[in-house]
């Protein structure tokens, strides 16, 4: 039982300002995942956590305890790195136990303790071995256990899953979730994978640049991005600069509004703090694009035409680049209905609903 | 007969004549070690090694001990903070602790006669000579380990410390098995050097102290080369061999990265 609060955290190496200003809090139980690229604070934000660096400004609570400054062995964290450091020279079971024997716990206690956490993570049999004899995802596995085993007040996940395959990735990532949930651990999870946000979070923070740019549930950051930044990162890569040439009036999220961007002319729902002659930017998802048959278009505020430019086929889905006059459309469309469009080649009509609208920043 | 064929020929000669340059002399003592009255064949002179040597072996023994020791107590704690702490003047500091490695043993040998005789009053005294040692073999010891830290990732350090392990408990039960390897090649390079040392000692040995590097020295000065002589140098070195196969037996050739972690 435990809740994590960070108050103003900041902190600068030498000259560049790494984290700016982040405050945030986790509620007990609660799995928040710090997502954004290489480089946006969020390695650096979890190892605040962790106590591994220390702010330079800000205070950092673990519930109503202050640990801003206490070392990372008394602040009771289980820490997952992306490599699975497992101390190369000890066995499998003498790595679950460490964080136990390094408390001076008896190994009548120990030894029950290491079978219960292997048996947690799959690997009961496994406890002679060397980390050496074991695949990249049975190491994670067992650094899971062996920071299970201390009981901690809180989980730090450092992108545990980027070194490892695919396959892999998709299984491994559950069983963090699952054990997570099981263990009802508080937990920061680092990633830069939106997908992998997406799947396992309760709630996420976007960072950028060493700030938050959104703190939100998967919906909220799927369908309400606050930010060009946030749009772009989630994978809304179809954006557009434009103008709003005409509302119908209507108040808050219930009118429609139309916006006038390169040309071309968007039908979308309002938004609060938008007027008439605003200029806004308007981002596509790929995945609600449709590509529609001959003559057909109920159902959809936007209709375009436009040539195929490239059909890239990635298995499962295929990625579609239209263009619409001298603009390009990104569209993805299942690996089946590519084939079709292959042989269609050349103009298709498109249709969307589904556009998000965020105030193009006055600078 | 091809071109090709010849180059082959003339490298093969190459090594073999390289490897006769090199082995030859140890050879030549090696036989003359079993040289007896007469050029009779005498397995008696290494008797001596036994008998009116063995005090000399002794000594060398508890010298290289006594050294290794002081060795690893100084090189372990500064190849720590070397490597994983920054402090202004660190690159001036490891030039001053590697300066051994450039002073040649008669200069080291002045030195410390000097700073003795002066200062400390040890020139006549066991402990004397063991710094001496300490001074002039402190480098060997030092590099390899530095060499293995850096190698070792620090996020074994970062795992131990966040499951509770204090400094000294990391320090000891993750970090010290993992720069094995290194520490073990400074103890090999240091204890070769020790072991077989005469200058230094020549110049800070206490007049009861003769390590046997300094005997055959000694002999072979007031009596030419001796075969008895002769075995006690074949010993000498047996024991240095020795040292670097157990090394090499126990550790492959993991100690080239450092670590384990290959």
């Amino acid at each position: 039982m435990a809740t994590v609060r960070l108050t103003n955290v900041t902190k600068r190496f030498g000259q560049t300002l790494a984290v700016d200003d982040l405050s945030l809090d986790v509620a007990d139980g609660e799995l928040v995942t710090l997502l954004g690229p290489s480089g946006c604070g969020k390695t650096t934000s979890l190892r605040m956590l962790a106590g591994l660096v220390e702010p330079t400004s800000g205070r950092i609570f673990f519930d109503d305890q202050d640990v801003t400054f206490v070392p990372p062995r008394s602040r009771n964290i289980g820490f997952v790195f992306q490599t699975p450091a497992l101390f190369p020279h000890l066995s499998v079971a003498d790595n679950v136990a460490f964080g136990l024997s390094v408390k001076g716990q008896k190994k009548a206690i120990v030894a029950p303790r290491v079978d219960q956490m292997l048996a947690l993570v799959g690997l009961s049999d496994y406890g002679a071995r060397l980390p050496a004899q074991l695949s990249g995802g049975q190491q994670q596995r067992v650094a899971l256990a062996r920071v299970l085993a201390t009981d901690p007040r809180v989980l730090l996940f450092d992108e545990p899953l980027s070194a490892l395959d695919r396959n892999l990735r998709d299984s491994l990532k559950y069983s963090i979730l699952d054990l997570q949930r099981q263990t009802r651990k508080t937990a920061v999870y680092v990633t830069h994978d939106q997908s992998e946000a997406f799947a396992i979070s309760d709630r996420i923070v976007v960072m950028n640049a060493g700030h938050v740019e959104q703190i939100g549930t998967q919906t909220d950051i799927y369908l309400h991005p606050q930010t060009p930044f946030v749009a772009e990162f989630i994978g809304a890569t179809n954006g557009f600069a434009g103008k709003i040439t005409a509302t119908d009036g209507g108040a808050g999220d219930t009118g429609r509004l139309v916006v006038s961007a390169d040309g071309l002319t968007l039908r979308c729902r309002s938004r609060g703090e938008l007027a008439l002659g605003d200029d806004v930017l308007v981002y596509l998802r790929p995945e609600n694009v449709v590509v529609l048959n001959d003559g057909d278009g109920s159902g959809y505020e936007n209709v375009v035409e436009g040539v195929i430019d490239r059909v890239i086929f990635e298995g499962p889905t295929a990625q579609l680049r239209v263009d619409v006059g001298g603009r390009e459309i990104r569209a993805d469309v299942s690996g089946g209905e590519r084939l079709t469009l292959v042989e269609r080649h050349g103009r298709v009509r498109l249709g969307f609903n589904d556009l998000t609208l965020i105030p193009a920043r006055r600078s | 007969m091809t071109a090709r064929r010849l180059v082959d020929i003339a490298s093969h000669a190459y090594v073999w004549f390289i490897l006769v340059v090199f082995v030859v002399p140890f050879a030549a003592l090696l036989v003359y070690s079993f040289t007896g009255p007469g050029g009779t064949y005498a397995i008696a002179n290494f008797q001596y090694v036994l008998g009116s040597f063995r005090d000399n072996l002794v000594w060398s023994f508890r010298i290289s001990g006594l050294t290794l020791l002081l060795d690893l107590l100084i090189a372990l704690p500064a190849a720590y903070a070397l490597v994983r702490y920054p402090f202004p003047g660190k690159r001036l500091l490891f030039s001053g602790l590697t300066l051994p490695l450039y002073v040649p043993g008669a200069v080291i040998g002045i030195s410390l006669i000097l700073v003795y005789n002066f200062t400390y009053h040890l020139t006549t005294s066991e402990w004397g000579l063991v710094l001496a040692m300490t001074i002039g073999t402190f480098p060997l010891m030092l590099l390899p380990i530095v060499v293995a830290l850096k190698d070792l990732p620090t996020v074994f350090e970062e795992a131990a410390e966040c499951l509770g392990a204090t400094r000294w408990q990391t320090f000891w039960r993750i970090v010290f098995p993992l720069i094995g390897p290194g520490v073990s090649a400074g103890l090999m390079l240091s204890f070769i050097i020790v072991f077989n040392e005469y200058l230094v000692t020549l110049f800070v040995h206490p007049p009861n102290i003769t390590t046997a590097p300094l005997r055959v020295f000694n002999l072979v000065r007031t009596a030419g080369l001796a075969p008895t002589t002769a075995a006690l140098a074949v010993t000498m070195q047996l024991i240095s061999f020795a040292a670097v196969l157990l090394f090499f037996k126990v550790f492959g050739t993991r100690y080239l990265k450092g670590t384990y972690l290959i």
